[in-house]
């Protein structure tokens, strides 16, 4: 499952800021990483992350379903069509240097993976918009993320209705490419000019519940902060920065 | 100016700025949810900027960046895959490109729109292309890591594969999303595109 997971781990108890600094360092260290060691110290890393959210078991199986066809792929891609020199395993020939970059490129996204669906199980979404609010982030932006997730399940109802309905009229959904691409109008053009035809409606009642007023908002209930926690997000930012320079000095040596 | 003119012009700018919020967030539920009717179509194409193209030629191209970045964020959100961040790169060259199709009319007639959808698909591909090959050695685990492997397994070199692979499939993906968006336009009623004033420059 992948998503919010009530609990009370220090990772639930953190400001939401720190919960994503920690992911988002992740990502950043991810990409700065070069040799298997570094990425796969990344990975348990990513590991430690989740289990001090309580999350290990609700983001490490969702991470290792989405990262195993990326190993598959990187696999094939890079340990047998990879470059010379080459080991026998078995009745396989692999490509030495192609299975060092397997397990670099692997590693990266499972970190990235692991980490950010930790941040995902452990960062309540009302927390976050919270913080945002506290923090004087722009209405516009919270809307945004907030809202949009909430009409997404209903444009794909009306999607899924407008679909039926299309077939009911005798649209194939078969047939040759052409007849496919063909069949997209009728399906998309209902959708998307219903959609368009309800934006002013949609206008009214937001500006009538005074979404567009300047005015800072104040939030209800804002998640607490801390100087230790900001200084663990000044100290993240310090280590991301570091471990780029460290990568660039390695490059131009 | 006289006293009452002043505020009428700021509840206009207002209720704009509410607008291009209503539409930014059309725009990345098209996005988003275009990917199930592809599904149902079987087609080998994502149009995942279908979204960014629209709010483009409808708002303009800072709505349609935010548009973009944001169906970018919430696409990894909803699959967990968060490894494809680094792609919102992407997004803000197709909604800079898709603006200045639109303000130059390209997508008033199909015969303009899927030339315009083929050029923007060879910006995108020169953009994600380069991401695809330094960061994930060109496994993105889409259809574009498919035709990369075959292509690998025909004796390409990575790099030509992976830039090969990644021009074929926009290539088409963007000139089906440029042609559908100008169908879409074209089938605005009169009532609906007046309100809409990006449309009539």
């Amino acid at each position: 499952m992948i998503g919010y997971v009530p609990g009370h781990s220090p990772l639930h108890r953190a400001h939401p800021y720190t919960t994503l600094a920690l992911a988002g360092a992740l990502l950043l260290g991810a990409f700065a990483a070069t040799r298997p060691v570094e990425v796969w110290a990344l990975v348990g890393a990513a590991a430690v992350f989740a289990a001090a959210g309580g999350a290990l078991r609700a983001s490490a199986r969702p991470a290792l379903l989405l990262s195993l066809p990326i190993w598959v792929l990187l696999f094939v891609l890079h340990g047998l069509l990879g470059a010379e020199p080459r080991m026998v395993v078995g009745p396989v020939s692999l490509s030495v240097p192609g299975i060092a970059r397997a397990l670099v490129l692997g590693g990266r996204i499972t970190a990235i993976v692991l980490g950010f669906l930790t941040a995902l199980a452990t960062v309540s979404p009302h927390r976050l918009v919270e913080a945002m609010t506290a923090g004087g982030v722009p209405f516009g932006r919270t809307f945004l993320l907030a809202s949009t997730l909430t009409i997404l399940p209903r444009m794909r109802e009306r999607a899924a209705r407008i679909l039926e309905a299309q077939q009911c009229r005798g649209l194939r959904l078969g047939g040759s490419v052409v007849a496919r691409l063909r069949a997209l109008g009728p399906l998309t053009l209902p959708l998307v000019l219903g959609a368009l035809a309800e934006v002013d409606e949609q206008v009214l009642a937001l500006d009538a519940r005074g979404a567009g007023s300047a005015a800072r908002r104040t939030a209800l209930d804002p998640p607490p902060d801390s100087a230790s926690q900001r200084a663990l997000r000044r100290v993240l930012l310090v280590l991301v920065v570091a471990a780029y320079a460290w990568k660039f000095w390695r490059m131009r040596g | 100016m006289s006293a009452t003119s002043a505020p009428a012009a700021d509840e206009r700018d207002l209720r704009v700025t509410l607008r291009d919020l209503v539409l930014v967030r059309l725009g990345v539920a098209i996005n988003l949810v275009i990917g199930q009717i592809v599904a149902a179509l079987l087609l080998p194409v994502y149009l995942d900027s279908v979204g960014t193209i629209l709010v483009a030629s409808l708002v303009g191209p800072r709505a349609a960046i935010v548009a973009g970045l944001t169906s970018q964020v919430l696409n990894a959100v909803l699959s967990g895959n968060f490894s494809w961040l680094p792609f919102a790169l992407v997004q803000v060259v197709i909604a800079l490109y898709a603006a200045a199709a639109a303000r130059l009319g390209l997508f008033r007639r199909l015969a303009t729109a899927v030339p315009a959808g083929v050029g923007m698909g060879f910006v995108a591909a020169s953009c994600s292309a380069p991401i695809s090959y330094f960061l994930f050695g060109g496994v993105t685990a889409g259809g574009v890591t498919v035709v990369t492997t075959v292509l690998r397994a025909l004796g390409a070199p990575l790099g030509v594969a992976v830039a090969a692979a990644s021009y074929s499939t926009d290539l088409l993906d963007k000139a089906i999303a440029c042609a559908l968006v100008s169908l879409l336009l074209r089938s605005l009623p009169r009532t609906l595109a007046a309100r809409f004033p990006a449309l009539a420059r």
